[in-house]
Protein backbone atom coordinates (compact mmCIF):
# COMPACT_ATOMS: atom_id res chain seq x y z
CA UNK A 1 0.00 0.00 0.00
CA UNK A 2 1.63 3.48 -0.18
CA UNK A 3 0.98 6.48 1.41
CA UNK A 4 3.17 7.79 4.23
CA UNK A 5 3.37 6.01 7.46
CA UNK A 6 0.82 7.02 10.01
CA UNK A 7 2.45 9.71 12.97
CA UNK A 8 1.90 8.99 17.05
CA UNK A 9 0.30 12.07 18.37
CA UNK A 10 1.84 12.88 21.61
CA UNK A 11 -0.53 14.02 24.18
CA UNK A 12 0.24 14.85 27.92
CA UNK A 13 1.27 11.23 28.88
CA UNK A 14 3.37 10.36 26.24
CA UNK A 15 5.28 13.97 25.17
CA UNK A 16 8.28 12.35 27.00
CA UNK A 17 8.37 9.68 25.09
CA UNK A 18 8.18 11.01 21.69
CA UNK A 19 10.65 13.77 22.71
CA UNK A 20 13.18 10.73 24.03
CA UNK A 21 12.44 9.01 21.17
CA UNK A 22 13.55 11.67 18.64
CA UNK A 23 16.60 11.26 20.18
CA UNK A 24 16.85 7.73 19.69
CA UNK A 25 16.64 6.84 23.43
CA UNK A 26 14.13 4.45 24.70
CA UNK A 27 12.15 5.17 27.73
CA UNK A 28 9.62 3.43 29.87
CA UNK A 29 7.22 4.96 32.29
CA UNK A 30 7.93 4.59 36.34
CA UNK A 31 5.65 4.79 38.99
CA UNK A 32 6.80 7.86 40.84
CA UNK A 33 5.51 6.03 43.77
CA UNK A 34 6.61 2.73 43.39
CA UNK A 35 9.31 2.51 40.92
CA UNK A 36 7.38 0.14 38.80
CA UNK A 37 7.70 -0.05 34.61
CA UNK A 38 4.40 0.15 32.36
CA UNK A 39 3.99 0.32 28.85
CA UNK A 40 1.69 2.27 28.06
CA UNK A 41 0.82 4.82 31.34
CA UNK A 42 -2.22 4.37 32.74
CA UNK A 43 -4.42 6.84 35.47
CA UNK A 44 -3.28 4.41 38.29
CA UNK A 45 0.07 2.31 38.65
CA UNK A 46 -1.22 -1.37 38.01
CA UNK A 47 1.74 -2.49 40.34
CA UNK A 48 0.84 -0.17 43.43
CA UNK A 49 -2.26 0.88 42.66
CA UNK A 50 -2.26 4.36 43.40
CA UNK A 51 -4.55 7.02 41.59
CA UNK A 52 -1.43 9.47 41.53
CA UNK A 53 1.49 7.66 39.97
CA UNK A 54 2.81 11.33 38.25
CA UNK A 55 4.36 8.27 36.07
CA UNK A 56 8.01 9.34 34.75
CA UNK A 57 9.54 8.40 31.10
CA UNK A 58 13.22 7.08 32.54
CA UNK A 59 15.94 6.15 29.96
CA UNK A 60 16.41 1.84 30.13
CA UNK A 61 18.67 0.26 27.80
CA UNK A 62 17.31 -1.15 24.69
CA UNK A 63 17.93 -4.78 24.68
CA UNK A 64 15.21 -7.57 24.62
CA UNK A 65 14.73 -10.55 24.24
CA UNK A 66 12.47 -12.33 22.12
CA UNK A 67 8.85 -13.84 23.28
CA UNK A 68 6.93 -13.95 19.72
CA UNK A 69 6.79 -12.83 16.15
CA UNK A 70 4.23 -12.71 13.40
CA UNK A 71 4.47 -11.91 9.57
CA UNK A 72 2.07 -9.54 8.38
CA UNK A 73 1.06 -9.99 5.17
CA UNK A 74 -1.60 -7.82 4.71
CA UNK A 75 -1.82 -4.08 4.32
CA UNK A 76 -4.03 -2.72 6.71
CA UNK A 77 -2.34 0.66 7.08
CA UNK A 78 -0.91 3.32 4.76
CA UNK A 79 2.48 3.25 4.38
CA UNK A 80 4.19 -0.21 5.35
CA UNK A 81 5.56 -2.64 2.84
CA UNK A 82 4.25 -5.79 3.61
CA UNK A 83 5.31 -8.42 4.47
CA UNK A 84 7.57 -7.48 6.93
CA UNK A 85 7.70 -9.26 10.71
CA UNK A 86 6.62 -8.05 14.27
CA UNK A 87 8.05 -9.06 17.25
CA UNK A 88 7.41 -9.12 20.93
CA UNK A 89 10.21 -8.59 23.06
CA UNK A 90 10.77 -8.30 26.99
CA UNK A 91 12.94 -5.64 27.84
CA UNK A 92 15.88 -6.90 30.04
CA UNK A 93 16.32 -4.20 32.21
CA UNK A 94 12.52 -3.98 32.78
CA UNK A 95 11.22 -6.92 32.64
CA UNK A 96 7.60 -6.24 33.75
CA UNK A 97 7.28 -4.36 30.28
CA UNK A 98 6.85 -6.37 26.41
CA UNK A 99 7.10 -4.06 23.35
CA UNK A 100 5.80 -4.60 19.97
CA UNK A 101 7.51 -3.38 16.73
CA UNK A 102 9.27 -4.51 13.36
CA UNK A 103 11.77 -6.25 12.86
CA UNK A 104 14.51 -4.32 10.69
CA UNK A 105 16.06 -7.19 9.70
CA UNK A 106 13.60 -8.34 7.47
CA UNK A 107 11.09 -11.89 7.40
CA UNK A 108 13.48 -14.14 6.62
CA UNK A 109 16.10 -12.89 9.85
CA UNK A 110 16.69 -16.04 12.02
CA UNK A 111 14.73 -15.48 15.20
CA UNK A 112 13.86 -17.95 18.04
CA UNK A 113 12.33 -17.96 21.30
CA UNK A 114 14.65 -15.56 23.63
CA UNK A 115 16.82 -14.06 20.65
CA UNK A 116 18.39 -11.16 21.88
CA UNK A 117 17.36 -7.51 19.82
CA UNK A 118 17.67 -4.08 20.40
CA UNK A 119 15.15 -1.53 19.67
CA UNK A 120 15.98 0.89 17.43
CA UNK A 121 14.68 4.19 16.26
CA UNK A 122 12.50 4.56 12.67
CA UNK A 123 12.98 8.83 11.79
CA UNK A 124 9.05 9.20 9.76
CA UNK A 125 9.83 12.94 10.40
CA UNK A 126 11.76 15.48 11.56
CA UNK A 127 10.68 15.27 15.05
CA UNK A 128 9.13 11.95 14.73
CA UNK A 129 10.88 8.61 15.39
CA UNK A 130 9.24 5.22 16.20
CA UNK A 131 10.52 2.17 18.09
CA UNK A 132 11.57 -1.04 16.30
CA UNK A 133 13.73 -3.98 16.53
CA UNK A 134 16.74 -5.50 15.52
CA UNK A 135 18.70 -8.34 16.12
CA UNK A 136 21.83 -7.85 18.60
CA UNK A 137 25.35 -8.15 17.67
CA UNK A 138 25.59 -11.33 19.59
CA UNK A 139 28.07 -10.65 22.54
CA UNK B 1 -18.75 -16.38 49.04
CA UNK B 2 -19.49 -20.15 48.14
CA UNK B 3 -19.20 -18.89 44.35
CA UNK B 4 -22.36 -20.94 43.63
CA UNK B 5 -24.81 -19.72 41.68
CA UNK B 6 -28.18 -19.24 43.51
CA UNK B 7 -30.45 -19.27 40.69
CA UNK B 8 -28.78 -22.52 39.37
CA UNK B 9 -31.76 -24.11 37.13
CA UNK B 10 -34.43 -21.94 37.77
CA UNK B 11 -33.90 -20.00 34.32
CA UNK B 12 -34.84 -21.34 31.05
CA UNK B 13 -33.96 -21.11 27.50
CA UNK B 14 -37.59 -21.21 26.03
CA UNK B 15 -37.49 -20.67 22.34
CA UNK B 16 -35.30 -19.44 19.76
CA UNK B 17 -34.41 -18.05 15.80
CA UNK B 18 -31.67 -18.13 13.86
CA UNK B 19 -31.80 -16.09 10.79
CA UNK B 20 -29.74 -17.09 7.33
CA UNK B 21 -25.98 -16.28 7.62
CA UNK B 22 -24.76 -14.39 4.64
CA UNK B 23 -21.97 -12.48 3.43
CA UNK B 24 -24.16 -9.72 2.65
CA UNK B 25 -27.67 -9.65 3.57
CA UNK B 26 -30.18 -8.18 0.86
CA UNK B 27 -31.89 -6.22 3.89
CA UNK B 28 -30.84 -4.28 6.54
CA UNK B 29 -29.46 -6.11 9.49
CA UNK B 30 -32.54 -4.46 11.80
CA UNK B 31 -35.24 -6.16 9.69
CA UNK B 32 -33.56 -9.32 9.46
CA UNK B 33 -33.27 -9.15 13.32
CA UNK B 34 -37.12 -8.05 13.24
CA UNK B 35 -37.87 -11.19 11.68
CA UNK B 36 -35.94 -13.28 13.25
CA UNK B 37 -37.14 -11.42 17.14
CA UNK B 38 -40.60 -12.59 16.18
CA UNK B 39 -39.83 -16.45 14.50
CA UNK B 40 -38.19 -16.83 18.10
CA UNK B 41 -41.57 -15.25 20.04
CA UNK B 42 -43.64 -17.59 18.01
CA UNK B 43 -41.02 -20.64 18.85
CA UNK B 44 -41.08 -20.21 22.48
CA UNK B 45 -45.29 -20.08 22.34
CA UNK B 46 -45.42 -16.72 23.56
CA UNK B 47 -46.92 -13.66 22.14
CA UNK B 48 -44.94 -10.04 21.29
CA UNK B 49 -46.52 -8.55 24.09
CA UNK B 50 -45.49 -10.69 26.42
CA UNK B 51 -41.79 -9.98 26.38
CA UNK B 52 -41.32 -8.06 28.84
CA UNK B 53 -37.28 -7.79 29.15
CA UNK B 54 -34.41 -7.54 26.15
CA UNK B 55 -30.79 -7.92 26.60
CA UNK B 56 -27.86 -7.58 23.99
CA UNK B 57 -24.22 -6.93 23.10
CA UNK B 58 -23.72 -4.09 20.29
CA UNK B 59 -19.99 -4.47 19.66
CA UNK B 60 -18.91 -3.93 15.78
CA UNK B 61 -15.20 -5.54 16.09
CA UNK B 62 -13.64 -4.42 13.18
CA UNK B 63 -10.57 -2.31 13.51
CA UNK B 64 -11.60 -0.06 9.88
CA UNK B 65 -13.43 2.73 9.39
CA UNK B 66 -16.88 2.10 9.69
CA UNK B 67 -19.49 3.81 10.79
CA UNK B 68 -22.04 2.81 13.59
CA UNK B 69 -25.95 2.91 12.84
CA UNK B 70 -28.42 1.10 14.86
CA UNK B 71 -30.38 -0.91 12.67
CA UNK B 72 -27.97 -1.19 10.03
CA UNK B 73 -24.31 -2.41 11.16
CA UNK B 74 -25.96 -2.77 14.60
CA UNK B 75 -29.09 -3.72 16.13
CA UNK B 76 -29.79 -2.43 20.11
CA UNK B 77 -32.17 -3.51 22.84
CA UNK B 78 -33.97 -0.63 22.51
CA UNK B 79 -33.83 -0.68 18.57
CA UNK B 80 -35.14 -3.64 18.51
CA UNK B 81 -38.43 -3.23 21.11
CA UNK B 82 -39.37 -0.25 19.60
CA UNK B 83 -39.82 -2.06 16.03
CA UNK B 84 -41.46 -4.82 18.01
CA UNK B 85 -43.79 -1.99 19.74
CA UNK B 86 -43.14 -3.19 23.37
CA UNK B 87 -42.66 -1.28 26.09
CA UNK B 88 -40.16 -3.40 28.01
CA UNK B 89 -39.46 -3.29 31.78
CA UNK B 90 -36.21 -4.21 31.76
CA UNK B 91 -33.39 -3.31 28.41
CA UNK B 92 -29.88 -3.87 29.62
CA UNK B 93 -26.56 -4.12 27.16
CA UNK B 94 -23.52 -6.11 27.79
CA UNK B 95 -20.33 -4.12 27.24
CA UNK B 96 -17.43 -6.48 27.59
CA UNK B 97 -15.79 -9.20 25.25
CA UNK B 98 -17.14 -12.25 26.11
CA UNK B 99 -20.75 -11.37 25.18
CA UNK B 100 -22.59 -13.98 24.45
CA UNK B 101 -21.94 -15.05 28.21
CA UNK B 102 -22.29 -11.82 29.11
CA UNK B 103 -25.69 -11.43 28.10
CA UNK B 104 -26.70 -14.53 29.49
CA UNK B 105 -25.96 -13.95 32.29
CA UNK B 106 -27.52 -10.51 32.34
CA UNK B 107 -30.78 -11.84 31.34
CA UNK B 108 -30.54 -15.21 33.86
CA UNK B 109 -30.17 -12.30 36.61
CA UNK B 110 -33.12 -10.86 35.02
CA UNK B 111 -35.25 -13.37 35.27
CA UNK B 112 -33.96 -14.82 38.04
CA UNK B 113 -34.49 -11.46 40.44
CA UNK B 114 -38.18 -10.56 38.83
CA UNK B 115 -36.94 -8.04 36.63
CA UNK B 116 -38.56 -9.40 33.58
CA UNK B 117 -40.73 -12.74 32.74
CA UNK B 118 -39.92 -13.36 29.52
CA UNK B 119 -36.45 -11.72 28.19
CA UNK B 120 -35.19 -11.36 24.10
CA UNK B 121 -31.84 -12.02 24.23
CA UNK B 122 -30.50 -11.32 20.49
CA UNK B 123 -26.86 -10.92 19.12
CA UNK B 124 -26.95 -9.30 15.16
CA UNK B 125 -23.74 -9.20 13.38
CA UNK B 126 -23.09 -7.30 10.47
CA UNK B 127 -20.47 -7.31 7.19
CA UNK B 128 -19.94 -4.08 6.00
CA UNK B 129 -18.98 -3.26 2.42
CA UNK B 130 -15.36 -2.86 2.17
CA UNK B 131 -12.01 -3.65 3.80
CA UNK B 132 -13.04 -4.97 7.03
CA UNK B 133 -10.00 -3.94 9.02
CA UNK B 134 -8.82 -1.51 6.62
CA UNK B 135 -7.61 1.83 7.66
CA UNK B 136 -6.64 5.35 6.19
CA UNK B 137 -5.98 6.27 9.66
CA UNK B 138 -2.96 9.27 9.17
CA UNK B 139 -2.45 9.72 12.88
CA UNK B 140 -2.14 7.26 15.85
CA UNK B 141 -3.70 9.43 19.33
CA UNK B 142 -4.47 7.69 22.61
CA UNK B 143 -4.14 4.30 23.22
CA UNK B 144 -3.14 3.51 19.57
CA UNK B 145 -0.16 5.78 19.31
CA UNK B 146 1.83 3.27 21.35
CA UNK B 147 0.62 0.35 18.27
CA UNK B 148 -0.36 1.59 14.82
CA UNK B 149 2.51 3.34 13.80
CA UNK B 150 4.90 0.40 14.76
CA UNK B 151 3.10 -1.42 12.44
CA UNK B 152 1.44 -3.32 15.08
CA UNK B 153 -2.49 -3.17 14.01
CA UNK B 154 -5.42 -5.04 14.26
CA UNK B 155 -6.88 -8.39 15.48
CA UNK B 156 -4.87 -11.03 13.20
CA UNK B 157 -1.48 -9.39 14.33
CA UNK B 158 -2.86 -9.83 17.59
CA UNK B 159 -3.55 -13.64 17.23
CA UNK B 160 -0.33 -14.35 14.97
CA UNK B 161 1.58 -13.32 18.43
CA UNK B 162 -0.06 -15.44 20.75
CA UNK B 163 -0.34 -18.41 18.38
CA UNK B 164 3.18 -18.37 17.64
CA UNK B 165 3.91 -18.14 20.91
CA UNK B 166 2.05 -21.29 21.81
CA UNK B 167 3.75 -22.80 18.71
CA UNK B 168 7.04 -22.06 19.61
CA UNK B 169 6.73 -22.98 23.41
CA UNK B 170 5.46 -26.64 22.77
CA UNK B 171 6.92 -27.16 19.15
CA UNK B 172 3.71 -27.11 17.40
CA UNK B 173 2.84 -27.48 14.23
CA UNK B 174 0.63 -25.22 12.40
CA UNK B 175 -0.22 -28.82 10.68
CA UNK B 176 -2.26 -29.73 13.88
CA UNK B 177 -4.90 -27.05 13.56
CA UNK B 178 -6.04 -28.44 10.44
CA UNK B 179 -8.19 -31.03 12.85
CA UNK B 180 -9.52 -28.12 14.32
CA UNK B 181 -10.78 -26.22 11.12
CA UNK B 182 -11.76 -29.32 8.76
CA UNK B 183 -13.69 -30.36 12.12
CA UNK B 184 -15.54 -26.97 12.00
CA UNK B 185 -16.02 -26.59 8.83
CA UNK B 186 -17.41 -30.44 8.88
CA UNK B 187 -20.05 -29.64 11.19
CA UNK B 188 -20.91 -26.08 9.82
CA UNK B 189 -21.62 -28.11 6.16
CA UNK B 190 -24.30 -29.76 7.88
CA UNK B 191 -26.32 -26.65 9.47
CA UNK B 192 -28.55 -25.30 7.03
CA UNK B 193 -28.58 -21.63 8.06
CA UNK B 194 -24.27 -21.85 8.04
CA UNK B 195 -22.43 -19.60 5.29
CA UNK B 196 -20.60 -23.07 5.08
CA UNK B 197 -23.61 -25.30 4.28
CA UNK B 198 -22.59 -28.13 2.12
CA UNK B 199 -19.03 -26.57 1.93
CA UNK B 200 -16.62 -28.78 3.98
CA UNK B 201 -12.93 -28.29 3.81
CA UNK B 202 -10.29 -30.31 3.50
CA UNK B 203 -6.67 -30.42 5.67
CA UNK B 204 -5.06 -29.94 2.37
CA UNK B 205 -7.04 -27.13 1.77
CA UNK B 206 -6.63 -25.07 4.78
CA UNK B 207 -2.93 -25.82 4.61
CA UNK B 208 -2.61 -24.35 1.50
CA UNK B 209 -4.88 -20.95 2.17
CA UNK B 210 -2.65 -17.55 2.02
CA UNK B 211 -1.17 -16.10 5.03
CA UNK B 212 -2.85 -13.33 6.60
CA UNK B 213 -0.46 -12.74 9.78
CA UNK B 214 1.86 -16.18 9.93
CA UNK B 215 1.11 -18.63 11.72
CA UNK B 216 -2.61 -17.48 11.16
CA UNK B 217 -3.63 -18.50 7.29
CA UNK B 218 -7.10 -16.96 6.51
CA UNK B 219 -9.04 -20.46 7.24
CA UNK B 220 -7.69 -19.71 10.47
CA UNK B 221 -10.18 -16.54 11.02
CA UNK B 222 -13.84 -16.81 10.52
CA UNK B 223 -15.69 -15.17 7.89
CA UNK B 224 -17.34 -11.68 8.64
CA UNK B 225 -21.39 -12.07 7.54
CA UNK B 226 -24.78 -10.60 8.29
CA UNK B 227 -26.63 -12.82 10.85
CA UNK B 228 -28.70 -12.77 13.46
CA UNK B 229 -29.96 -14.88 16.38
CA UNK B 230 -32.22 -14.97 19.24
CA UNK B 231 -33.06 -16.55 22.38
CA UNK B 232 -36.30 -16.74 24.92
CA UNK B 233 -35.43 -16.95 28.50
CA UNK B 234 -38.17 -17.17 30.96
CA UNK B 235 -38.23 -19.18 34.73
CA UNK B 236 -38.03 -22.68 35.17
CA UNK B 237 -41.01 -22.63 36.36
CA UNK B 238 -43.29 -21.10 33.46
CA UNK B 239 -41.07 -22.94 31.02
CA UNK B 240 -43.46 -26.45 32.33
CA UNK B 241 -46.35 -24.74 30.29
CA UNK B 242 -44.51 -23.84 26.88
CA UNK B 243 -43.89 -25.81 24.12
CA UNK B 244 -40.53 -26.98 24.07
CA UNK B 245 -37.67 -29.01 26.42
CA UNK B 246 -36.30 -25.73 28.43
CA UNK B 247 -32.80 -25.93 28.68
CA UNK B 248 -31.11 -24.28 32.13
CA UNK B 249 -28.88 -22.31 33.07
CA UNK B 250 -26.31 -24.38 35.73
CA UNK B 251 -23.96 -21.20 36.39
CA UNK B 252 -21.73 -18.88 34.26
CA UNK B 253 -18.18 -16.98 35.03
CA UNK B 254 -16.44 -14.16 33.11
CA UNK B 255 -13.01 -13.22 33.03
CA UNK B 256 -10.52 -9.66 32.23
CA UNK B 257 -7.11 -9.30 32.23
CA UNK B 258 -4.93 -9.10 34.93
CA UNK B 259 -1.86 -7.28 33.35
CA UNK B 260 -1.97 -3.78 31.85
CA UNK B 261 -0.62 -4.26 28.27
CA UNK B 262 0.01 -2.50 25.12
CA UNK B 263 -3.25 -2.57 23.08
CA UNK B 264 -4.35 -5.96 21.51
CA UNK B 265 -1.47 -7.47 23.54
CA UNK B 266 -2.23 -11.21 24.24
CA UNK B 267 0.45 -13.09 25.92
CA UNK B 268 0.19 -16.14 26.10
CA UNK B 269 0.49 -16.59 29.90
CA UNK B 270 -1.87 -13.56 30.82
CA UNK B 271 -4.51 -15.77 28.59
CA UNK B 272 -4.00 -19.09 30.13
CA UNK B 273 -3.81 -17.50 33.82
CA UNK B 274 -7.24 -15.46 33.65
CA UNK B 275 -8.55 -18.01 31.49
CA UNK B 276 -7.93 -20.57 34.38
CA UNK B 277 -9.12 -18.71 37.16
CA UNK B 278 -12.33 -18.07 34.80
CA UNK B 279 -12.59 -21.84 34.72
CA UNK B 280 -12.59 -22.75 38.57
CA UNK B 281 -15.19 -19.91 38.70
CA UNK B 282 -17.74 -21.55 36.41
CA UNK B 283 -17.46 -24.89 38.35
CA UNK B 284 -18.35 -23.42 41.45
CA UNK B 285 -21.04 -21.50 40.14
CA UNK B 286 -22.40 -24.78 37.65
CA UNK B 287 -21.61 -27.22 40.75
CA UNK B 288 -19.86 -29.50 37.89
CA UNK B 289 -16.30 -29.91 36.30
CA UNK B 290 -14.97 -30.87 33.52
CA UNK B 291 -15.26 -34.47 33.57
CA UNK B 292 -19.09 -33.73 33.96
CA UNK B 293 -19.47 -31.38 30.88
CA UNK B 294 -21.14 -33.74 27.44
CA UNK B 295 -21.34 -31.08 24.74
CA UNK B 296 -18.19 -28.37 25.57
CA UNK B 297 -18.93 -26.09 22.71
CA UNK B 298 -15.39 -23.87 22.18
CA UNK B 299 -14.85 -20.07 20.64
CA UNK B 300 -13.12 -20.31 17.50
CA UNK B 301 -13.37 -17.08 15.79
CA UNK B 302 -9.43 -18.08 15.58
CA UNK B 303 -8.46 -21.62 15.78
CA UNK B 304 -6.10 -20.63 18.10
CA UNK B 305 -8.67 -20.29 20.75
CA UNK B 306 -9.87 -23.60 20.59
CA UNK B 307 -6.45 -24.50 22.14
CA UNK B 308 -6.34 -22.57 24.79
CA UNK B 309 -9.84 -22.68 25.76
CA UNK B 310 -9.25 -26.96 26.08
CA UNK B 311 -6.20 -26.22 28.49
CA UNK B 312 -7.95 -23.31 30.23
CA UNK B 313 -10.97 -25.43 30.87
CA UNK B 314 -8.92 -28.22 32.08
CA UNK B 315 -10.49 -30.34 28.87
CA UNK B 316 -7.05 -31.55 28.08
CA UNK B 317 -3.33 -30.88 29.56
CA UNK B 318 -1.49 -27.53 29.26
CA UNK B 319 0.83 -27.53 25.69
CA UNK B 320 -1.30 -30.63 24.75
CA UNK B 321 -4.07 -28.94 22.67
CA UNK B 322 -2.23 -29.54 19.32
CA UNK B 323 -1.56 -33.39 19.93
CA UNK B 324 -5.16 -34.03 21.18
CA UNK B 325 -6.99 -32.71 18.35
CA UNK B 326 -4.44 -34.28 15.46
CA UNK B 327 -4.99 -37.60 17.60
CA UNK B 328 -8.68 -37.58 17.01
CA UNK B 329 -9.79 -35.62 20.36
CA UNK B 330 -12.04 -33.13 18.84
CA UNK B 331 -14.30 -35.83 16.56
CA UNK B 332 -17.52 -35.00 17.02
CA UNK B 333 -17.97 -38.09 15.43
CA UNK B 334 -15.89 -40.54 16.98
CA UNK B 335 -17.48 -42.37 20.24
CA UNK B 336 -15.72 -40.83 23.02
CA UNK B 337 -14.09 -37.73 21.45
CA UNK B 338 -15.20 -34.15 22.92
CA UNK B 339 -17.86 -32.76 20.23
CA UNK B 340 -16.14 -29.13 21.24
CA UNK B 341 -17.35 -28.25 17.38
CA UNK B 342 -20.36 -30.32 16.65
CA UNK B 343 -22.52 -26.87 16.44
CA UNK B 344 -19.97 -26.05 13.51
CA UNK B 345 -18.63 -22.54 15.98
CA UNK B 346 -17.76 -19.50 14.10
CA UNK B 347 -15.38 -21.22 11.71
CA UNK B 348 -18.46 -23.32 10.34
CA UNK B 349 -21.05 -20.36 10.26
CA UNK B 350 -19.55 -17.67 9.81
CA UNK B 351 -18.85 -14.51 12.11
CA UNK B 352 -21.35 -14.97 14.40
CA UNK B 353 -19.55 -14.41 17.99
CA UNK B 354 -20.06 -16.74 20.28
CA UNK B 355 -23.96 -18.01 19.12
CA UNK B 356 -22.75 -20.87 17.50
CA UNK B 357 -21.53 -22.58 20.74
CA UNK B 358 -24.61 -21.15 22.52
CA UNK B 359 -27.36 -22.04 20.05
CA UNK B 360 -25.35 -25.91 19.93
CA UNK B 361 -26.18 -26.40 23.18
CA UNK B 362 -29.38 -25.27 23.43
CA UNK B 363 -30.52 -27.59 20.38
CA UNK B 364 -28.91 -31.04 21.59
CA UNK B 365 -29.67 -30.04 25.63
CA UNK B 366 -34.02 -29.72 24.40
CA UNK B 367 -33.74 -32.60 21.79
CA UNK B 368 -34.12 -30.12 18.68
CA UNK B 369 -31.23 -30.74 16.74
CA UNK B 370 -32.48 -32.70 14.31
CA UNK B 371 -30.72 -35.53 12.31
CA UNK B 372 -27.66 -34.07 13.96
CA UNK B 373 -29.12 -34.97 17.88
CA UNK B 374 -27.23 -36.54 19.57
CA UNK B 375 -27.86 -39.29 22.14
CA UNK B 376 -25.47 -38.62 24.91
CA UNK B 377 -25.52 -35.14 26.13
CA UNK B 378 -26.83 -33.75 28.87
CA UNK B 379 -24.93 -30.95 29.92
CA UNK B 380 -22.88 -28.77 27.61
CA UNK B 381 -20.98 -25.81 28.34
CA UNK B 382 -21.04 -22.23 25.63
CA UNK B 383 -17.93 -20.10 25.82
CA UNK B 384 -17.25 -17.34 23.40
CA UNK B 385 -13.80 -14.61 23.06
CA UNK B 386 -10.53 -15.51 24.40
CA UNK B 387 -9.89 -17.36 27.74
CA UNK B 388 -8.10 -13.37 29.37
CA UNK B 389 -11.36 -11.42 28.34
CA UNK B 390 -14.36 -13.80 27.69
CA UNK B 391 -16.43 -16.12 29.59
CA UNK B 392 -18.53 -19.27 30.03
CA UNK B 393 -22.01 -20.70 30.61
CA UNK B 394 -23.00 -24.25 31.86
CA UNK B 395 -26.17 -25.30 30.47
CA UNK B 396 -28.17 -28.69 31.75
CA UNK B 397 -31.02 -30.81 29.96
CA UNK B 398 -34.25 -29.85 31.81
CA UNK B 399 -37.46 -31.85 32.71
CA UNK B 400 -41.49 -30.83 31.18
Amino acid sequence: MNGERLLPVPDETSAAFWSAASDHVLTVARCSACNAATMPPDLVCPACRTSEPDFQFVPVSPRAAVCSWTITRQALLPGFEVPFMLVDAQLIDAPEVRLIGRLLDGVDAPIELGAMLDVVFEDLTDGISVPAFALAAVS
Amino acid sequence: MSGAFVARGQVAIVGYAHSQVERHAARPLGLVTLDTARAAIADAGLAVDQIDGFVCSTLFPTAGDHAVQDGVSTVTSGWLAERLGVDPAYVAGFQGFGQIPGIVAMATNAIASGAADYVLVHRALHNPTGKYHGSALRAASGAMQWTAPQGFFGPMAMIGLTYNEYLQRYSASREAMAAVVVEARKNGARIPWSYWHGKPLTADEYLAAPMVSDPIGRLDCDLPVDGAAVFIFTSAERARDLPHQPVLVSGYASSMPTRRRLPLHWPLDDLMESGTALAQRLWRSAGVGPSDIDLPQLYDGFSPFVYLWLEALGLCPVGEAHRFVQDGGIDGDRPGALPVLSGGGALGNGRMHGIPQMLECYLQLSGRAGHRQRSDVSVGLACHSSPHLGGAVVYRSGER
